[in-house]
């Protein structure tokens, strides 16, 4: 595995996308409109898959050009369609108001959660002047992000859509620095992804008809 | 060899394949118990093939056991045993009661088969990216069990559990990622090189920096699903809600998978960056854990989250005893989890019973339960004193020599800490659970069908009580040849 340097087209290119996702994931935490969530999501999966092809021409990787296939695939269409037709659409959902706090303050954090990531990833661990020295930072920061945005706001829904915020910053991650990984995992962590939105979708269905309103700001029943 | 190690993996299937088939309850128990007992008899015959030997590798790696993961094998099989027996029982006593429907019969036992099946499959891998993809795929099959019964607060219980534990999960993807990275010297490119045993057969090449993150990463993501504070917090919900059957699964498996997790990481860290740095990681993890654990269990309520706690803080103490390492910390931290792992099997199973004949999770709610169900009584009495490290049973063997251990390793604060915390735990529960088994029981009806489901019911809880107790006297020549050789591999 040879490191791609950040001058270089692709490596350019990869910075340019891991920049859009880090956006996007911004953007997902700024909005307060479901439909902007799933919309949010699916443009960054797009995004992504363009960074894996990208990352599939460099490496001249026939697995790599198969995972780009499958997040578009996946990531980009199958789960943002089945997210607006089987929860924002069927449960009626619209406005976002169960937040723990306001959003100008989740952006405060989330712009110091990426100058966080920037100063713990950058110095030490990477070798200066490769395309991963930028990028992984930006994936830290949008693994962080999908985190915050997952803290901040208590509709399942929206968990839901932090949480794949997360995996597509691992992804971000994955293809820049290792670019490697065996193609069953690879496969397996797709599988997993999706048999993960489907049953939480199935969870969010119930307590929906549970609670009329599947916030979990609403679960309250457990504590201690 | 290898077919023996397949077998393993997929023998709890049996139980998904009869209840697929649209047997009954009873029927599917059964089935799953014998395919528990399969995988059992083979995870025994592996360590007795293994003994001293080469491990198992085959598939470019992606197939690996060694002695470590045959005592996990070993473990994991034996408490699916346990909780299938138990389930013949319980499950079909909520059949005929019409508390659980059809559908949700066959959804639990399909999924139990391949929660188990999983599980064990993680165990058997040497790739620690498939490890991952085993885990979260353990974690999916389990949120079914846990919003089994579809109340509001089951499903509440599963959201929690699902949403958290795949977050940690990633999160240890996330740590696996840097773990190749810090290995870009090697030229990880095979799928070889992405396996455990030649990463740490090649740890002096790894970068010590992304290491250490890695390290921190999988502790962090791994941990949620062991349940070590602060990120427990989907813990005592899960346990709580689930079957009965299933908190065993939970309580007495996943945990402990979670845990060789760690232990693998833990490995490949040692040998490059030496003790000191994991060995505060896991304190700190492992003090946090079994403070949270002992605070809580003081709130009395339902009698499952106090064994739930109890579960988290048992999780601090093996931590710990990783954390004090050297021989008599791994001996201790390995043992502790044979021993808690069927401690808290019999515990949650016996709470089944408890929760089928009172009608209720409120230990409040529970009195008399030595006049009234002896059996029940005696033994939730007795396993409770077992988990708090009462001789003659194992817990007190293990726990002794964890603080041995700390005790060994140097400094005796962190020792005598645990023993303090050891005894801080020790009246809450004690008190919870004395409370329950002892005054005047109200009227009850029994919930089972017949004396035979009765006698199968109690079956498991005998049984695990019985291995404790020879535990807590005497360790099997073979047990701690096994022990011995696990602890090599981790080194």
């Amino acid at each position: 595995m040879e490191s791609l340097s950040a001058t270089s087209t692709a490596g350019v290119l990869l910075d340019l996308s891991g920049v859009l996702i880090l956006l996007l994931a911004f953007a997902c935490l700024a909005s307060k409109l479901f439909n902007r969530y799933v919309v949010y999501y699916g443009a960054q999966s797009v995004v992504l898959s363009f960074a894996a092809a990208t990352a599939a021409v460099a490496f001249h990787s026939a697995e790599l050009w198969i995972l780009a296939v499958l997040t578009l695939a996946v990531k980009g269409i199958a789960i943002p369609v089945t997210a607006r037709r089987l929860l924002v659409t069927r449960l009626a959902l619209k406005r976002d108001a169960a937040m723990s706090t306001g959003l100008s303050t989740s952006l405060i954090a989330g712009g110091a959660l990426t100058a966080f990531a920037y100063l713990v990833i950058r110095p030490a661990l990477l070798p200066h002047g490769t395309v991963a020295a930028a990028v992984v930072p930006l994936s830290t920061a949008v693994i962080l992000l999908g985190s915050l945005s997952m803290v901040v706001r208590r509709h399942t829904v929206a968990q839901l859509i932090g949480w794949l915020i997360v995996e597509n910053g691992v992804f971000l991650g994955a293809i820049t620095l290792v670019a490697t990984f065996p193609f069953i995992v690879e496969a397996g962590i797709f599988l997993d992804i999706v048999a993960g939105v489907l049953i939480m979708v199935v969870f969010v269905s119930g307590l929906t008809r549970q609670l009329a309103e599947a916030s979990a700001g609403e679960l309250r029943e457990l504590r201690g | 060899m290898t077919a023996l190690a397949v077998l393993v993996a997929l023998s709890p299937l049996a139980g998904s394949a009869a209840a697929l088939a649209g047997a009954r309850a009873r029927l599917a128990a059964v089935a799953a118990a014998a395919g528990a007992a399969v995988a059992l008899g083979c995870s025994l015959a592996l360590l007795v093939m293994l003994d001293g030997r080469a491990p198992l590798f085959g598939w470019d790696g992606f197939l690996y056991v060694d002695s470590l993961g045959g005592f996990f094998l070993m473990t994991v099989a034996g408490v699916t045993l346990l909780a299938a027996v138990g389930s013949i029982g319980y499950i079909a006593a909520q059949e005929d009661s019409g508390e659980l429907g059809r559908f949700q019969v066959r959804l639990y036992f399909t999924f139990f088969g391949l929660f188990a099946s999983l599980m064990l499959a993680a165990l058997e891998t040497g790739n620690l990216g498939l490890l991952f993809v085993l885990v979260e795929a353990s974690t999916l099959a389990s949120a079914a069990l846990v919003g089994l019964e579809g109340r509001a607060r089951s499903l509440e219980a599963a959201w929690k559990y699902v949403i958290i534990s795949s977050l940690g999960v990633t999160i240890a993807l996330a740590g696996t990622l840097f773990l190749f990275y810090s290995g870009s010297a090697l030229h990880l490119g095979s799928n070889l090189g992405l396996t455990w045993p030649y990463l740490l057969a090649h740890a002096g090449a790894l970068a010590p920096q992304s290491l250490r993150l890695a390290f921190l990463l999988a502790v962090v993501g791994y941990g949620t699903k062991v349940g070590l504070a602060p990120m427990h917090t989907w813990l005592p919900d899960a346990h709580a809600e689930a079957p009965s059957p299933a908190s065993a699964m939970l309580s007495a498996a996943l945990l402990n998978v979670g845990m060789y997790a760690i232990i693998r990481f833990l490995a490949i860290t040692q040998a490059r960056l030496g003790h000191t740095y994991p060995r505060a990681v896991l304190l700190f993890f492992g003090f946090a854990s079994i403070v949270i654990g002992a605070l809580f269990m003081v709130r009395r309520g339902n009698f499952k989250r106090l064994f739930a706690y109890s579960s988290v803080e048992q999780m601090g103490i093996i931590a710990v005893a990783l954390g004090f390492g050297g021989t008599l910390g791994l001996y201790g931290a390995l043992l502790q989890m044979l021993n808690h792992a069927i401690a808290k099997a019999v515990l949650f199973l016996s709470s089944g019973d408890v929760a089928l004949r009172y009608k209720t999770r409120e230990a409040g709610e529970v009195s008399g339960l030595l006049a009234a169900v002896p059996v029940t009584g005696g033994v939730l009495l007795l396993a409770s004193f077992a988990v708090l490290g009462s001789p003659p049973f194992g817990l007190f063997l293990s726990e002794l020599t964890i603080v041995r251990a700390g005790f060994a390793g140097g400094s005796p604060v962190f020792p005598l800490l645990l023993l303090a915390l050891l005894g801080l735990a020790f009246v809450p529960f004690a008190r919870t659970t004395a409370g329950m088994v002892m005054g005047n029981p109200p009227p009850l009806a029994s919930p089972y069908r017949d004396r035979a489901a009765v006698a199968v019911t109690a079956a498991p809880w005998i049984l695990g009580l019985a291995v404790l107790l020879v535990l807590g006297l005497w360790i099997p020549a073979g047990l701690d040849t096994v022990l011995r050789h696990s602890i090599a591999v981790i080194g």
